[in-house]
């Protein structure tokens, strides 16, 4: 039996494991254009250079602002659309096929066409807000809103993704449940809260903890859509790492930056991950 | 149904044998093939020189040109890949002048002195042969000279201003007749261009970026006052806010529709402007940028240039390829159809009393003035903190000072980590 | 629910979902002139020079459509090759090995695998695997082998034993019983992880970013995004709105054809997770 998995654990496990181990080795080293791109161990510069990083703080804090905030908005109108889906009607189907466009398309095509979108002064999101305002919006060149803009374009792509999973959830849900709560006299809105939301937690788990470490990797869409700009207030981890790698050409620092975001993001999601666990039993009682 | 899943599986196979019978099939002849990476722009403007060379040595060499992307960043990323992946299928590469110094220590590029000589080198007008050289060795054979330069309106003003007063002075008077809506429009966007118009500022008012022993000069006096500048010149409306989005086809677009007295652009602007659908034909001059005195003014240097890569085996015919390419002839046609401008002393000088001159005289005298940025290995990162910086004063309303003093420790930081210098 | 209030949800969703489509769609027709004054009504506004600029382009763009859709297979079949047996030994592990087993695919599937990227350049680097479509498709592969894996599995932990007893006894070797038994009944779960694999693998950016540097082997993803820089000269946005439009189109069609198969993948997916 183990033979036959042995092979896709093995190219899983070189896929995922030789990178990791390669970034360890590589963060104590100084491998950059100052030294023609040769290893040569450096007592742990780059982690020192890492923790004393401002920019990777704050990149550290737009990538979690950007997931955080991008996810919570997901989650609620996936909730709502889910809701809406798992209701008899005609022309369902269709809705279901027009909702998950936006899922499939490739990021870095409607990137380019969000670009164009919030665009001032000639695209049209800038256009109707100069006609109310009479001044221009400027969204992609303002540092303090411009990242409302990326995560308008993650909430337009992902929205879908969850809200499909959700709606799994609500599909298992059997509907005496909610014929025997009616009888004991309650309100289509408490057996919201009493039934649904009880029921499809383990759903808003795992696609929460999914998309959270997913946006918390976020590059194609921040690389096309504003290239980390204004005064980087887009930047994500992930771009900074590439920056690093292909721009700057320190394949040292650039390891150590995706190691050190790695390990924040093991926190990060354990933290959730606890949080929802105890929710869920605090609901359950 | 199982004639259909056969058919199905058939077609995949073909699909995965015809792809592999492509990759084997890879050409094998005679000819030397030569591959050259371009920014889309200037596969456009060398087809004609390409075609007639590859006509004139056929069965020799024959050139291949790789359209690259538009933007510069971007073809950069793409030359670093595949350089970085070992066997680059390019045997050389049209590099603008920051990127010189990174490749060089990097190893990826062949030094040129093989086949230019110093006779060469002295026919080539001064200011081109700057940043072709790194630590006192030729890498890159420039294709066209570029420099930033100072628009300005003819039917407005007598003559352009020297120094930064005098353009703001000049800016808010036509601003308060109502002649133009804006005084001065350049390019504010974080991107590279930024950099480019920050050095000519600083120049102008005595600054320095990085000084010749490679130290970090950001925090200097001279440097607070040059930005303060640029940073007032939005607050009081000689510049619109929306500059802080404007690249190089933005503030053209401004300028050419009327919109501004004065523009900070590149050479190929001028033609634009000549075009029918310019409101301001013939009534545009150009000027080096101003300065606070006449010894500081300078324009940065942005010049294209060929570099032969360490990994092509051909490195003779592409040599070959690169004097034809940089030739006389081609720096005429260049100049004459595309408006890019040439390298050679020849050149400037034949077309010194033509009417086809245009405004070559004036960019003589800037080209001679002309600054490259910073030439160290580390330039992407500093100037990309620079950026950074700038950006947030500019778009944020964050203290001049402040922000130049950050950028000053931000970009020692990475001059050390580097190991370019120490502290 | 009201069936006025449901005719406004479903007109939201509509919206939302379809609107920045539109809007590409409708840029791609305009003229350049036309573009600076988006809405309101100029002359001359409607234009197919997009459509033939970005037509006449070299290599074209139908030479990416076909680069992914490459790739797109070959990662398909490679995943399903290793997956099937797989998810077959999976769940044939005992109790304890095989949640393990399991929690660690789980746990790779989240895994943001842009992180991935440069160990994986220097590993193209070192065994020379750039600029190969098929070479390509093995990190791929392993990145949505998890997923396919978990799907797979709970499929076939559907299907009830005795079917696979029965076959046993009748003398069928395993192959033979995947492929008559097993394999039909797994029929949904296939087609529906094939699919997710393809969009993953037709979609995917950073990597293939960085193992193709050759112009006529970049995917659909790459040379879009490669389009998006401006040059001095001029935002040509038409051109973008253009290539946009076509390149969205064969995956427009994959999703309206395989709708069930997605919906029914992902719902899988997170279902055993």
């Amino acid at each position: 039996m183990i033979v036959l998995i042995l092979p896709a654990l093995i190219l899983i496990g070189f896929i995922f494991g030789y990178p990791i181990l390669r970034y360890i080795w590589i963060s104590f080293h100084t491998s950059s254009v100052a030294n023609g791109l040769i290893p040569q161990f450096n007592h742990g510069i780059n982690w020192s250079r890492l923790i004393n990083d401002a920019r990777f703080w704050q990149d550290v804090l737009q990538t979690s602002r950007f997931a955080f905030v991008s996810v919570s908005l997901e989650l609620v109108l996936a909730i709502a659309i889910a809701l809406f889906l798992n209701q008899p009607f005609k022309g369902k189907g269709i809705i279901r096929a027009v909702s998950i466009l936006p899922w499939a398309l490739p990021t870095t095509i409607m990137a380019l066409g969000w670009r164009w979108i919030f665009n001032s002064p000639y695209g049209p999101i800038d256009r109707i807000y100069n006609n109310l305002t009479g001044e221009s919006l400027n969204l992609l060149s303002n540092p303090k809103i411009t990242w409302i803009a990326t995560v308008i374009a993650d909430t337009w792509k992902t929205t879908p993704f969850i809200a499909l999973i959700i709606l799994a959830g609500l599909q298992t849900i059997p509907k005496d449940l909610y014929e025997a709560f009616e009888l004991e006299g309650g309100t289509q809105f408490k057996a919201l809260y009493k039934i649904t939301l009880p029921m499809i937690i383990p759903y808003i788990l795992i696609s929460v903890v999914f998309r959270l470490a997913q946006a918390f990797g976020v590059f194609d869409l921040i690389q096309v859509m504003t290239s980390g700009g204004p005064a980087g207030s887009t930047e994500s981890l992930g771009l900074y790492a590439y920056l690093n790698a292909m721009r700057f050409l320190d394949f040292g620092y650039s390891s150590t930056i995706m190691l050190g975001s790695f390990v924040l993001l093991i926190m990060g999601c354990l933290t959730v991950y606890c949080i929802f666990k105890m929710t869920k039993i605090s609901i359950q009682k | 149904m199982t004639s259909l899943r056969k058919y199905l599986y058939g077609l995949i196979a073909v699909l995965i044998m015809s792809s592999w019978l492509i990759v084997s099939l890879a050409a094998d002849q005679n000819t030397v093939k030569v591959n050259i990476l371009m920014p889309a722009p200037f596969d456009d403007s060398t087809r004609e020189i390409i075609r007639q060379f590859n006509k004139e040595n056929q069965r020799k060499i024959e050139v291949n040109i790789t359209r690259g992307p538009r933007e510069t960043e971007a073809v950069s990323d793409l030359a670093i890949s595949s350089l970085i992946l070992g066997k680059s299928p390019y045997d050389a590469i049209l590099m603008d002048v920051t990127w010189l110094p990174k490749y060089v220590e990097a190893g990826w590029l062949t030094p040129l002195d093989e086949w230019f000589t110093t006779n060469e080198i002295s026919k080539v007008e001064e200011g081109a042969q700057r940043g072709n050289t790194y630590k006192g060795v030729l890498y890159r054979w420039p294709l066209v000279a570029d420099i930033g330069m100072l628009y300005w309106r003819t039917d407005l003003m007598k003559k352009p201003p020297d120094t930064p007063y005098e353009l703001v002075e000049i800016s808010k008077e036509l601003q308060k007749e109502g002649k133009v809506k804006y005084g001065y429009v350049w390019q504010g966007r974080q991107y590279e261009g930024l950099s480019c118009v920050f050095l000519e500022v600083i120049t102008g008012f005595g600054g320095e970026w990085i000084d010749e022993n490679g130290k970090v000069q950001l925090n200097e006096n001279s440097n607070i006052r040059a930005v303060t500048w640029m940073n007032n010149l939005i607050k009081e409306g000689v510049t619109p806010k929306s500059v802080t989005n404007f690249s190089e086809p933005e503030a053209l677009q401004s300028f050419k529709s009327g919109n501004a007295a004065f523009m900070r652009n590149w050479p190929y602007a001028w033609k634009e402007l000549q075009k029918a659908d310019s409101k301001v034909k013939g009534k545009v001059g150009v000027s080096t940028m101003v300065a606070e005195n006449k010894e500081n003014k300078t324009a940065t240097l942005g010049s294209w240039g060929l570099a032969i890569t360490k990994s092509s085996i051909h490195q003779n015919e592409v040599a070959e390829v690169i004097k034809y390419l940089t030739n006389e002839d081609s720096q005429r046609k260049l100049y004459s159809e595309f408006g890019y401008t040439p390298t050679a002393s020849k050149v400037f000088n034949d077309y010194a009393d033509s009417e086809e001159n245009g405004i070559l005289n004036n960019l003589r005298i800037s080209l001679s003035a002309s600054k490259p940025r910073p030439m160290v290995a580390a330039y992407a990162q500093i100037s990309d903190i620079l950026q950074r910086h700038l950006s947030a004063i500019f778009t944020d309303s964050k203290d001049v000072k402040k922000e130049i003093y950050k950028a000053q420790e931000n970009t020692e930081k990475v001059m050390i980590s580097a190991g370019i210098y120490k502290k | 629910m009201k069936n006025s209030t449901r005719k406004i949800f479903i007109s939201i969703i509509l919206f939302w979902s379809l609107s920045p489509l539109i809007w590409q769609i409708y840029t791609s027709f305009s003229t350049p002139a036309s573009l600076t004054e988006p809405i309101g009504t100029t002359l001359n506004r409607w234009t197919l020079d997009n459509y033939i600029q970005v037509l006449s382009a070299n290599p074209s763009i139908f030479r990416y459509i076909t680069n992914s859709t490459l790739l797109g297979v070959y990662t398909t079949l490679t995943t399903l090759l290793l997956a099937v047996p797989a998810s077959y030994a999976l769940i044939k592990l005992r109790k304890e090995l095989r949640s393990l087993t399991r929690s660690i695919l789980l746990l790779t599937a989240l895994f943001p695998y842009v992180l991935l990227f440069l160990a994986l350049l220097e590993l193209a680097k070192s065994y020379n695997l750039a600029n190969n479509l098929f070479l390509l498709s093995l990190p791929y592969s392993a990145l949505s082998m998890p997923l396919a894996i978990l799907i797979l599995s709970s499929s076939l932990n559907d299907i009830p034993i005795e079917l696979e007893e029965a076959a046993k006894m009748e003398g069928l070797n395993l192959l033979q019983r995947l492929r008559v038994v097993l394999l039909p009944l797994m029929k949904p779960a296939l087609s529906s992880t094939s699919i997710l694999v393809f969009i993953f693998s037709w979609n995917e950016y950073p990597i293939a970013l960085t193992w193709l540097s050759k112009t006529e082997q970049l995917t659909l993803p790459v040379a879009i995004a490669r389009l998006a820089g401006s040059s001095v000269y001029s935002v040509p946005y038409g051109a973008y709105a253009a290539a946009t439009v076509i390149g969205a189109i064969p995956l427009l069609m994959v999703t309206l054809v395989f709708q069930k198969q997605i919906v029914n993948g992902l719902t899988q997916g997170a279902l055993k997770g």
